[in-house]
């Protein structure tokens, strides 16, 4: 048995105890809960198939809610760090302020984003890029600032001026850093819009369907949305995963 | 180029004054400019904000610290699990090859989606706000534990070996301390995200914490309150993630003023 091989049965395994364990009732047994409570996967499974065209439009709905913010908030995200490395003196405190932003609870964004916009779509987008926005400005800023010493003063010997030490060193040096924020990125815009959806006055989304079929009682269909919301996660994931692969051939990370 | 810090203070201090002015501007331009009805709530003046706030403090602390001592509380479980499992996955590649996979999946869950079914399996207020601050703690911290423990050189453990020292020396002596950076990473990523989640929680139906001041001022139109509240539970945050730098500076004397090192090179 060769080791590649190993690397995937084990997991594997794993997995399909846990989850054969929790189809037999094991799990309930153990944590003292009712099938209403927790509902089995093979239940879960069924009603997501019987759902399926709700499911997948209003997790339509989340996900372009999710992708535009993700994508205007890592456009000002890089920006906001791409300013501060050009102005380095009043650039920093910038990236205080930035930093400061990202401890700022998001569920605290959600409503008043809600008296700012009137569409939960337009709130939508807005607490997403709230949220993509710091992650991406300080690991970019990072990428753009974090230089091999002796690259910079090769740059100044060969008299480059500023925007070609941005394009030929300092952004190479960044892309990175930049896929690591889109990493991160994609799972907290997801879960940015879901819990804006929570919040929000429209009646669509992955976020309001939880939230709605928890209040009816149905276990089963809230389960539904959860699995379609991870799925999303992980295909949005594996895309940025391949894209990063073929950015960044030259990478050690990469090898 | 190096920033002096004398420098650096003046730059923060003039970026957070002219924030605070362009926002009293704004709001004044709301308000009698555009002659917004809702200007009050969309953006009012920072110092009403302010005045507010210490205005109401003793109430807004008294609810801040129901939602702070809860996360507080699942953020301990949450980073001793993740402490534990990067230490069993240190010790067995077996364990790293089942686990790993799974560490990566688990953060593909919403899980913050998942509050109001955690909330509706317990049943419990408290509980559920724990258990949620406690998943989302033990990700970022095993995972940056376990990256500690393994940028150990190898020539330090031979040389441990080299000198018949038990397993359980060598951890102690000599993986735990050189991997208390990287935990304390891990724990400066988690600590506001826990904070985070409670007030999450909050929001959901609870009974007393900083995230009902929010919903509660919101839809009773007392617009202060509602922005001195997201005002507190931005301070927990921030407050939050000054107690690990702290924590750090106090547990780890060696790696004291590092963090402030990191950022140095301008």
């Amino acid at each position: 048995m060769n080791n590649k091989l190993k690397n995937i049965l084990w997991p594997l395994a794993f997995g399909i105890g846990f989850i054969l364990i929790w189809e037999l009732g094991y799990l309930h047994e153990v944590l003292d809960l009712r099938p209403f409570q927790l509902p089995i996967p093979s239940q879960i499974m069924t009603t997501l198939y019987n759902n399926l065209p709700k499911v997948l439009k209003d997790g339509g709905v989340t996900v372009i809610g999710a992708l535009i913010g993700l994508t205007i908030g890592s456009f000002f995200g890089f920006m906001i760090a791409f300013l501060a490395t050009w102005f380095p003196k009043w650039g920093y405190g910038g990236m205080i302020v930035v930093t400061a932003l990202n401890a700022v609870p998001i569920v605290a964004l959600s409503p008043i984003m809600n008296l700012w916009f009137t569409t939960g779509m337009a709130q939508k987008i807005g607490v997403v890029t709230v949220v993509c926005m710091a992650a991406m400005a300080i690991n970019a800023y990072s990428g753009l600032n974090n230089l091999k010493a002796f690259s910079l003063d090769l740059m100044e010997t060969v008299a480059a001026d500023k925007w070609v030490v941005f394009r030929k060193l300092r952004l190479p040096n960044a892309l990175p850093n930049v896929f690591t924020a889109l990493k991160i990125n994609i799972a907290a815009s997801i879960i940015a819009a879901i819990i804006s959806e929570y919040f929000a006055a429209s009646t669509s989304g992955l976020g309001f369907g939880i939230k709605d079929h928890l209040r009816k009682a149905e276990m089963a269909m809230g389960w539904s949305y959860i699995v379609v919301a991870s799925l999303v996660g992980v295909v949005l994931y594996a895309i940025i995963i391949l894209v990063e692969r073929d950015a960044i051939k030259w990478h050690a990370s990469q090898r | 180029m190096v920033i002096t810090k004398k420098e650096r203070r003046m730059v923060a201090f003039v970026w957070f004054t002219s924030i605070f002015v362009l926002l009293e501007v704004l709001a004044f331009f709301l308000m009698f400019v555009m002659k917004d009805t809702m200007a009050a709530a969309k953006l009012p003046f920072p110092h009403t904000i302010f005045i507010v706030f210490v205005n109401n403090w003793r109430s807004l602390l008294e609810a801040g610290v129901i939602t702070f001592s809860r996360a507080a509380i699942g953020f301990g479980i949450g980073a001793g699990v993740g402490i534990f499992l990067a230490v069993i996955m240190s010790l067995s590649k077996t364990a790293e090859k089942i686990a790993f996979p799974y560490l990566i999946m688990s953060q593909m869950i919403p899980v913050l989606g998942l509050a109001p079914i955690i909330f509706n399996i317990v049943r419990d207020m408290n509980l559920s706000r724990i258990i949620i601050a406690a998943y989302i703690t033990f990700f970022p911290v095993s995972v940056n534990m376990l990256s500690g423990l393994k940028s150990v050189e190898q020539d330090k453990k031979d040389l441990l070996y080299s000198i018949a020292t038990s397993k359980f020396e060598v951890y102690r002596k000599l993986m735990f301390p050189f991997s208390m950076s990287y935990l304390f990473t891990g724990l400066k990523i988690a600590a506001p995200m826990a904070v985070t989640a409670s007030i999450l929680v909050d929001m959901l139906g609870s009974r007393g914490g900083i995230g009902v001041r929010i919903l509660y001022s919101l839809y009773s139109n007392t617009t202060d309150i509602f922005w001195a509240s997201v005002m507190t539970s931005a301070l927990m945050g921030i407050f939050s993630f000054y107690v690990i730098v702290i924590a750090e500076n106090l547990l780890l004397p060696w790696r004291r003023g590092a963090s402030k090192k990191d950022g140095e090179k301008v």
